[in-house]
């Protein structure tokens, strides 16, 4: 539940009293369990609170871009240095005041943080200094994380993830050093580690940090697979065929990343690491039963285990599913195994040069349509699942083996209309079945 | 007030002084200590969103002849021995892995290189500028830069680090210049 509505429940609760619905006692325990935070930003104060640093922070980097020609070099690094004074003062204070409301809070972390990267941009000014602008992001990043710690700021946090997102993209390029490279991606998101999903925190992380938090690790681990599939003949070239495989076994990663068990009884909307990562997987065992692709997923797989990277994530991913086993997570579980795919099929293909049968096809369908039926078998025999999905996905494997079958229109046609009826059918018991909201997948 | 967060703040706030203050102690000990150089340049003009107006300096140099046994790699940090002409301007004359015993030389990094020729990534590529003197910056460059005697780049040099201290045109510093055109 989140704060709004838990807001809306304390709100409701006298006059639940007064009709009669509930004991003062029932009431007093409610009111206990669901005690509203306010140390805790809301989302309007984060926004107001950081609209009004970016601002001012914004304001004082077109001041310093003006390039007071006029006053001598002390002078200029004086304007540097002021602002950045003034902030890390004012943080100071609400530092010291210990409760400062929330706003306060996110609004003295990001005025020091932009006052960090202006004081930085005005010296490099000042000396003329050359350099990319990705290593002043690293380094305005480094400097601006402590502060998301000590002053607890989501918006500081937010601004870290979306900055080290966009330095790791821009380092994909071929050639570098690893220390250098996306490779370095997990090592800063170490920095913000309670942020992670399934940390025991005080209080649950808003929906919108955690959506930040899973894109941004998306961009950075997907950089990094980019990085490590670059090879060098006459020049330096990218194998889209080996990354796509690494982002498979991210995905997996993802989905299967270890929770608490508040975490697991979360609603998945929560948990945009399970949602995207899943939504990737099934869209790859898809694509992996059409037999056009069959060939550049066994080649990718092949290439992509000569890297330690992938050998690294096939390690994360085999302890993430002995920890899913035992957590009993089984319908992720069934649906991460589909990235596991081209390796079951390698061995069968594997020295016969051109990849061209259709095993991998066969393979995926069969192994798709198993995910399918275990999703809605785990929601019959009472576990967490998804059965909408598992249908949904029985429904979309008959559809596209229709689709590049030799079959006449109107057998399709007719196909088509069957398996349509037959999901909504499907969809209605299951609304019936169940007259509850759709239970998570852990 | 609680000890751990306030030291954390200590230490994050001292390092936000020592990443600038780092810089300038650096820079500022090549221009008070360091060798004058000039180099000629080549340049367009483009604008930094953060920093603001600059003016893009290319210095004419771009590669440098190496034995055919020497391999550099993209990316790698080479010393590069300057050596001053007649003219008073200097190019660099042979590229190390080390730094030379003698001489002046800068730090800088290898684009690529290929058979004899290695090309070469200046450590200063930017001189920035006052908005309001910028346009006309950017006519003075357009006019002279294809001239006889071409822009400046007057750099300071000390053990390897090379800051750009100002351009010039005839021996005549740039901002001065710019200054009588605007009146």
């Amino acid at each position: 539940m989140n704060t709004s509505h838990q807001r809306w429940l304390l709100e409701q609760l006298p006059q639940w009293e007064r009709d009669g619905l509930l004991t003062a006692d029932a009431a007093r325990t409610l009111r206990e369990r669901h005690a509203v935070d306010d140390s805790q930003p809301g989302l309007g104060q984060i926004i107001m609170g950081a609209l009004g640093a970016l601002l001012i922070g914004t304001g004082l980097i077109a001041v310093i871009g003006y390039n007071w020609d006029d006053f001598s070099r002390p002078v200029r690094l004086l304007f540097a240095f002021l602002p950045l004074l003034a902030t890390q003062l004012f943080s100071f204070r609400v530092l010291q005041r210990g409760a400062a409301a929330a706003w306060v809070r996110e609004t003295a972390a990001l005025l020091q943080a932009l006052a960090t990267g202006a004081c930085i941009a005005l010296v490099s000014q000042i000396y003329n200094l050359g350099g990319e602008w990705p290593d002043f992001l690293f380094w305005w990043m480094l400097l601006c994380l402590p502060l998301a710690w000590v002053l607890r700021s989501h918006a500081v946090a937010i601004f870290y993830l979306v900055g080290i997102a966009i330095w790791s993209l821009n380092q994909a390029e071929h050639g570098k050093p690893w220390h250098d490279s996306p490779l370095m991606y997990p090592l800063l998101l170490l920095g913000l580690l309670p942020y992670w999903p399934g940390w025991k925190g005080k209080v649950p992380l808003s929906i919108t940090v955690r959506w930040v938090m899973t894109i941004s690790a998306i961009l950075g681990l997907c950089s990094a697979a980019v990085f490590m599939s670059a090879y060098r003949e006459d020049y330096y070239s990218y194998r889209d065929d080996t990354f796509v495989w690494l982002w498979t076994l991210t995905a997996a990663v993802f989905a299967l990343f270890p929770l608490n068990q508040d975490g697991m009884d979360e609603p998945t909307r929560c948990k945009p690491q399970v949602v995207l990562g899943s939504l990737w997987l099934l869209g790859y065992g898809l694509a992996a039963t059409f037999r056009d692709v069959n060939d550049d997923i066994i080649r990718g797989a092949s290439h992509a285990l000569k890297l330690p990277w992938c050998w690294g994530l096939l390690a994360v991913l085999v302890v993430f599913m002995l920890l899913a086993s035992a957590r009993r997570r089984w319908a992720l579980l069934a649906i991460a195994s589909v990235a596991l795919l081209p390796l079951i099929a390698l061995p069968f293909v594997h020295g016969k040069g051109e990849y061209s049968d259709s095993l991998l096809t066969w393979l995926a369908t069969l192994h798709l349509s198993a995910v399918g039926i275990t999703l809605i078998v785990l929601d019959f025999t009472g576990r967490r699942s998804a059965p909408r999905l598992g249908a949904a996905l029985l429904s979309v494997l008959i559809l596209a083996r229709m689709a590049d079958s030799e079959f006449s229109l109107l057998a399709k046609g007719i196909t088509f209309i069957i398996v349509g009826s037959a999901f909504l059918a499907f969809n209605l018991l299951m609304s019936r079945l169940h007259r509850r909201p759709t239970p998570a997948i852990a | 007030m609680k000890t751990l967060p306030l030291l954390i703040f200590a230490i994050a706030a001292l390092a936000q002084w020592a990443a600038p203050l780092s810089q300038i102690w650096t820079h500022e000990q090549v221009l008070t200590k360091g060798t004058l150089i000039k180099l000629k340049c080549s340049a367009p003009d483009p604008y930094d969103p953060l920093r603001g107006r600059f003016l893009a300096v290319r210095p004419e140099q771009s590669e440098v002849s190496i034995p055919l046994e020497t391999k550099f790699g993209p990316g790698q940090r080479v010393y590069a021995t300057l050596t001053t002409g007649a003219d008073g301007l200097s190019t660099v004359s042979s590229l190390s892995p080390t730094p030379p015993a003698s001489g002046e030389f800068i730090r800088l990094t290898i684009n690529f290189s290929s058979g004899e020729k290695a090309w070469i990534n200046w450590p200063f590529d930017r001189f920035y500028i006052n908005e309001k003197l910028a346009p006309e910056a950017d006519k003075w460059f357009a006019e002279n830069i294809r001239g006889d005697n071409g822009i400046i780049a007057e750099v300071r040099v000390l053990n390897g680090r090379a800051v750009l201290a100002d351009l010039s045109l005839d021996g005549k510093p740039f901002r001065e210049i710019l200054k009588e055109r605007v009146k």
